[in-house]
C-alpha cells in the first residue's frame, strides 16, 4: 500500500524501521477511479498526494473552456496545488484521475505534525519541493525559448512514459500547443 | 465544497444504514454501498435512484475496498459486529472520518454494554486509532429522517469528536441528510448521546 513512497523517501532519506511506523500513522491511503476529482477549482487543497499506481492530471480552465495541463503524475510522483494547500486559498487548480489510481494523501495537519516531529521529514519535503522547482524552471525554459518541435522532442527524450500514457490532447496541453501543432511538430520529427 | 467527496456505508441495507444513504443521496457525494445481501443492495440502489435520478451510488461487496475509496467511512452496523469490521477495514481507514452511529444496547434494550466510562464511539476509536472517529445519527430513528425534499422538519441531530475539522465536515453531512447538526463535545460525550438515546428507547417500549 505504501510501498513505493516509502522506497522514494528511503532514495531521499534513509529511514529506521520505527520512523517508517511512526511515518504511516500519519498517511491517508486512497482510490480513485478514472475521471474522479482529487481536488476541484475553489475548494482549498488539503492534501498532497503520491502516487502509487495510476495516472492523474492537474489543469486549469481558461475562460474560453480550454482545459491547460499544467502536471502531470504517474508512479512515484507528487500531485498537490501547492499553492492551496500552502496558504489555505482557494485552488485555481483542478486534479483528476486519467487513470484509476491509488494515492498516499498528507494532510495539511499531517503535514505539519510530521515536519514538527520528524527532521528527515522536512529534508525529504525540501528535496522534493527544490525538484519540483527545477523541473517547473526547465518547462518554462522551453516554453519560451523552443520550438513547437524542440519542445515535443525534449518532452519525450525526459518523460517517454508520459507519451506512452496520456492521450495526445494532453500532451499538446501541458506544452502548451494545439493538438494541430503538435501533431505537425511529431510528423516533422518523423521525417527529420 | 465543490470536490465530489465519496462516503463508504457499512451497512447499507439495514434501518439506519438505508435512511442515512437515501438522505445523503441528493448532497454532492458519491455512495458506496456496502452490505452483505446483494440482492437487498440491489434494491437499495434503485430507491435511491428512483428518489435522485442524479444520485452517484454504487453497491460494493468489500469493505475493504469501499473503505480505501472513501473519504468517509459509516459504521451503520449494530455495535457488537464493529469490531470484526474495524479489524478488516482498519488499514485503509487510517486518518479518515468514521462515522459511529451505534448504540451498544444489551440483549434486552435496557441497558448498554459498554463500560460506565466509555461509549461505542470510543471503543471504536480504539480499535482504530488513526481515524477520525465522529458520534453522530444515534440520537435519531430511522423513523425520523425527512421524507421530503427539502426536508420540511429540521431536527436537530448531536454530534461529538475530537478532532475539529472532521467535526465541521460531518456537520455538513447532517445538515445534508436533513438535520441540524448540534456539536455536543469532544468523543467522550458520546457517552451522554448514547445513555440519551437509551432513554428514548426505554419510554418507547414501556
Amino acid at each position: 500500500m505504501y510501498e513505493l513512497f516509502f522506497r522514494k523517501f528511503n532514495e531521499k532519506v534513509p529511514l529506521t524501521h520505527e520512523e517508517e511506523e511512526m511515518i504511516k500513522t500519519y498517511l491517508t491511503p486512497k482510490k480513485l477511479r478514472r475521471k474522479q476529482y482529487l481536488l476541484q477549482e475553489g475548494d482549498v487543497c488539503k492534501s498532497i498526494a503520491f502516487v502509487e499506481k495510476g495516472a492523474l492530471r492537474e489543469y486549469s480552465i481558461a475562460e474560453n473552456g480550454n482545459e491547460q495541463i499544467i502536471q502531470f503524475a504517474i508512479e512515484g510522483w507528487t500531485i498537490s496545488d501547492l499553492y492551496s494547500f500552502l496558504t489555505g486559498e482557494p485552488a485555481t487548480y483542478n486534479i483528476d484521475a486519467v487513470e484509476d489510481s491509488e494515492l498516499v494523501l498528507l494532510s495539511k495537519s499531517a503535514h505539519e505534525e510530521l515536519l514538527r516531529k520528524l527532521p528527515k521529514y522536512e529534508t525529504y519535503l525540501r528535496l522534493q519541493v527544490t525538484g519540483a522547482y527545477l523541473a517547473l524552471q526547465k518547462r518554462l525554459t522551453s516554453v519560451n525559448t523552443l520550438s513547437p518541435e524542440e519542445r515535443y522532442a525534449n518532452f519525450t527524450q525526459l518523460y517517454p512514459e508520459l507519451v506512452q500514457r496520456f492521450p495526445q490532447h494532453m500532451i499538446a496541453s501541458h506544452m502548451g500547443l494545439t493538438p494541430e501543432t503538435l501533431s505537425r511538430a511529431r510528423r516533422k520529427i518523423k521525417s527529420k | 465544497m465543490q470536490t465530489r467527496q465519496t462516503i463508504a456505508i457499512i451497512g447499507a441495507t439495514g434501518n439506519m444504514g438505508s435512511a442515512i444513504s437515501k438522505s445523503l443521496a441528493k448532497g454532492n457525494y458519491r455512495l458506496l454501498l456496502f452490505g452483505k445481501d446483494e440482492s437487498k443492495l440491489k434494491k437499495l440502489e434503485l430507491t435511491i435512484l428512483r428518489l435522485h435520478p442524479d444520485a452517484d451510488v454504487a453497491p460494493i461487496t468489500c469493505s475493504y475496498t469501499a473503505s480505501w475509496e472513501a473519504d468517509i467511512i459509516i459504521s451503520a452496523i449494530p455495535y457488537p459486529a464493529e469490531k470484526e469490521v474495524a479489524d478488516r477495514i482498519k488499514e485503509v481507514a487510517n486518518q479518515k472520518i468514521v462515522i459511529s452511529i451505534a448504540n451498544p444496547l444489551n440483549d434486552t434494550f435496557d441497558g448498554l454494554v459498554t463500560p460506565p466510562g466509555s461509549s461505542a464511539a470510543e471503543e471504536l476509536q480504539k480499535l482504530l486509532p488513526h481515524s477520525k472517529v465522529i458520534k453522530a445519527f444515534n440520537t435519531i430513528f430511522a423513523a425520523d429522517f425527512p421524507k421530503t425534499v427539502p426536508a420540511a422538519t429540521h431536527t436537530g441531530s448531536f454530534i461529538a469528536g475530537n478532532d475539529p475539522e472532521a467535526l465541521e465536515i460531518v456537520s455538513e453531512l447532517v445538515n445534508t441528510a436533513g438535520f441540524y447538526p448540534i456539536i455536543a463535545g469532544d468523543l467522550s460525550a458520546s457517552r451522554i448521546l448514547e445513555n440519551m438515546q437509551l432513554i428514548k428507547i426505554l419510554q418507547l417500549n414501556k
